[in-house]
């Protein structure tokens, strides 16, 4: 039973990353409909600039991810301006071809920008709670729960302000809310910027509790797309839900199946569930 | 004296003046270094070329390598093969067809190296191995192969002995299982714990680009294991020996990876380090090797301005071994016959490696393969700190490797 919690327990922490992930991805797609398969390596641009901030600044952690979000913001604003927008009413191939070039382009970028060695982001946080011999890394606690917190930031941004009201009118119906005077450029704008500051903080999460490397960032797109299909494409709380089953179920096929396995046994799940919920855990029938 | 008595002298003083220059030609020799130098495998695949220069700009320094009529002057060219083999194949072809390579040194990582050794037996060229463990490069004897690096089982069956000695009985292992040098590691290391009477209770694997491994170490948590062993690439096998300590997995940690203090401390802290152990060939060990690893060590960090890494004196031995050799053959045109003096040769006197000599003289044995010590190492306050010799017998080996021959 411990060893059941411990799983859990770690795939928890991984699962929130997903989650955060998940959670750009499903906002640029639900709202914009737009598959944005760089968010991944934007994500981990993030990671390291969070990463070179706290090395050559001395930045705190959470000081390098507070000013690393603005940075992501402002990139992904313009990736929406200048790549997506001009494609906005063209069919959606244009678009996902977009999507993949700004993919390898971003990719480039950062193989360039940071090297091609690994980087793992280095905290303070070093210390192990035990409790009734479940253990928790101070790491893992921190991740999770800064995870956490930001998703709720972004739930409350998107259900209690005007311009998420805005955000979730465009998401219904884009027409009916030209009709109401909402500012379609606008919203897409501050989509991209949600996303992608989500995105550069996960990078930063990501960093810290794995590593960051060429290559990482795609896996992490496929992930994040894994998890808007199980939750349910465009669903907030499917998101939520989806990043953590998945985490967790990667954890608990590694410990109690394959370690070998672990991607297919997740994917597997996914699949399991579409059979059964064609529309995702959480998806709108 | 006349004009023209003057101008025979002046000609005669000419003509003896240039004499020397005629003979003493000088060359140069180009040097192909193959090796990981982005990706996983650059941790020991940068370390490596550096290592070559490093070794290079010396015997430049000294004068070049002297063979027969000619001074060679050496100039290396790296060539990336990011530890892929199909990347080291074209990489190697590019060296040998393009560049005109003859001597090819680098290679720390067995997937391309495996890949180069399968056709290598067929080109006018010596390949010389450093890091890369795998059995089967030097088990085939191809007479241009060459490894200063010792497999990885022979270090494995000093490893389990090692650690029967330390009291375990039930060891569980966790690392790049999939990877046939680390799975040999393991099964020599098992062989000699069966021996003593333990056993290894569970085989966890992850993969090169794995970081979480807290799933595998959770559940040999719930086995209770009395010591653990990792295997595998510095950067996995670190976050392995952090997520243990994470979890509370308070049991000796034994490992086989070969990363500087440096390397690890990218991941994990000292802290969470303390008490590893690391079994594995002695390398750079400045306390173990005496005043030429001194030496190595502190050129490599004035040049470099970064530690050496255990494993890349490998690299810079393997081109003092062909200077040697093209010594001895007198020429570095013929690789067959640099090759067949390779054979031979006694260790230089100029190797970092602490080498066991074969039959009492050569450096390499019958199927072209250099041994080293095996140590143990713990991780002390910060240090890779060599605690002991792992005793290991290398003629046995060399039979064994032999006998494996197609």
């Amino acid at each position: 039973m411990i060893e059941l919690m411990q799983q859990i327990l770690n795939g928890l922490a991984i699962g929130s990353v997903y989650t955060l992930v998940a959670l750009g991805l499903t906002v640029v797609f639900g709202i914009l409909g737009i598959a944005h398969f760089a968010h991944g390596s934007l994500a981990i641009f993030g990671g390291y600039l969070t990463f070179v901030l706290m090395t050559k600044l001395g930045v705190h952690y959470f000081g390098a991810i507070a000013m690393a979000m603005p940075v992501g913001a402002i990139m992904g604003m313009l990736i929406e301006r200048l790549a997506y927008r001009p494609v906005r009413d063209a069919p959606h191939i244009n678009a996902f071809i977009i999507a993949l070039g700004l993919t390898m382009m971003i990719e480039g970028a950062n193989l360039l920008l940071f090297g091609a060695d690994q980087v793992i982001i280095q905290t303070s946080y070093q210390q192990v709670f035990e409790i009734g011999g479940l253990f928790v890394s101070q790491l893992r606690l921190v991740v999770f729960i800064t995870a956490v917190s930001l998703v709720a930031l972004v739930t409350v941004l998107l259900l209690k302000t005007k311009t998420g009201k805005s955000v979730r009118a465009v998401a219904q119906n884009r027409h009916a809310a030209v009709l109401m005077g909402v500012n379609v450029n606008f919203v897409s704008a501050v989509v991209f910027g949600i996303s992608s500051a989500l995105g550069v903080a996960a990078g930063a999460l990501i960093g810290a509790l794995l590593a960051l490397a060429p290559g990482v960032g795609e896996s992490f797109a496929v992930k994040g797309f894994a998890v808007l299909i199980l939750g349910g494409l465009g669903s907030l709380p499917g998101a939520i839900l989806g990043g953590l089953v998945l985490g967790v179920s990667e954890a608990l096929a590694a410990g109690f199946l394959s370690s070998a396995y672990k991607d297919v046994i997740s994917f597997l799940v996914m699949i399991l569930v579409l059979l059964v919920m064609p529309q995702g855990l959480l998806g709108k029938k | 004296m006349t004009l023209k008595t003057f101008r025979t002298l002046a000609a005669l003083a000419l003509s003896a003046a240039l004499l020397p220059l005629v003979h003493a030609q000088t060359e140069e020799l180009v040097i192909g270094v193959n090796d990981a130098l982005t990706g996983g495998g650059a941790v020991y695949g940068l370390p490596q070329a550096n290592a070559v220069k490093m070794a290079a700009d010396e015997i430049n320094a000294a004068g070049g390598i002297k063979a027969g009529a000619i001074t060679y002057r050496l100039k290396v060219i790296t060539s990336d093969d990011k530890a892929n083999p199909t990347e080291a194949t074209n990489s190697v072809r590019k060296l040998i067809d393009r560049d005109g390579v003859k001597y090819l040194l680098g290679f720390c990582c067995s997937g391309s190296t495996s890949a180069v050794a399968s056709f290598i037996a067929k080109e006018d060229a010596v390949m010389l191995v450093g890091n890369a463990a795998e059995r089967a490069i030097t088990a085939q004897g191809i007479s241009n192969v060459f490894r200063t690096r010792p497999p990885a089982d022979f270090t494995g069956a000093a490893a389990g002995t090692f650690v029967a000695q330390r009291g375990a009985r039930n060891v569980a292992v966790i690392g790049a299982l999939e990877v046939g040098f680390y799975m040999q590691y393991v099964d020599a290391f098992e062989k000699e714990l069966n021996k003593a009477g333990g056993k290894i209770i569970a085989k966890e694997a992850f993969g090169l680009r794995d970081r979480d491994m807290t799933p595998q170490l959770t559940k040999i948590r719930g086995l209770k294991p009395d010591a653990i062993l990792v295997v595998g690439y510095v950067e996995p096998a670190a976050f392995v020996y952090r997520q243990a300590v994470e979890l509370g997995l308070n049991v000796p940690r034994y490992g086989f990876t070969s990363g500087s203090e440096e390397q690890f401390l990218k991941v994990a802290s000292s802290a969470q380090m303390e008490g590893v152990w690391d079994l594995r060939p002695i390398e750079l060990t400045v306390e173990a090797l005496g005043p030429q690893a001194k030496a190595y060590d502190a050129n490599y960090k004035r040049i470099y301005g970064q530690e050496a890494t255990p494993s890349s004196p490998y690299a810079y031995d393997q081109l003092y071994v062909l200077k040697n050799a093209i010594e001895r053959a007198g020429t570095a045109k013929d690789a067959k016959k640099v090759a067949e003096a390779i054979r031979t040769l006694p260790i230089p006197k100029e190797a970092v490696m602490k080498y066991i000599a074969n039959d009492g003289r050569a450096m390499f044995d019958q199927n072209g393969q250099a041994y080293t010590s095996n140590g143990a190492f713990q991780w002390q306050k910060g240090n890779w700190v060599y605690v002991s010799e792992l005793p290991s017998d290398n003629k046995a080996y060399s039979s064994f490797l032999r006998s494996l021959r197609k």
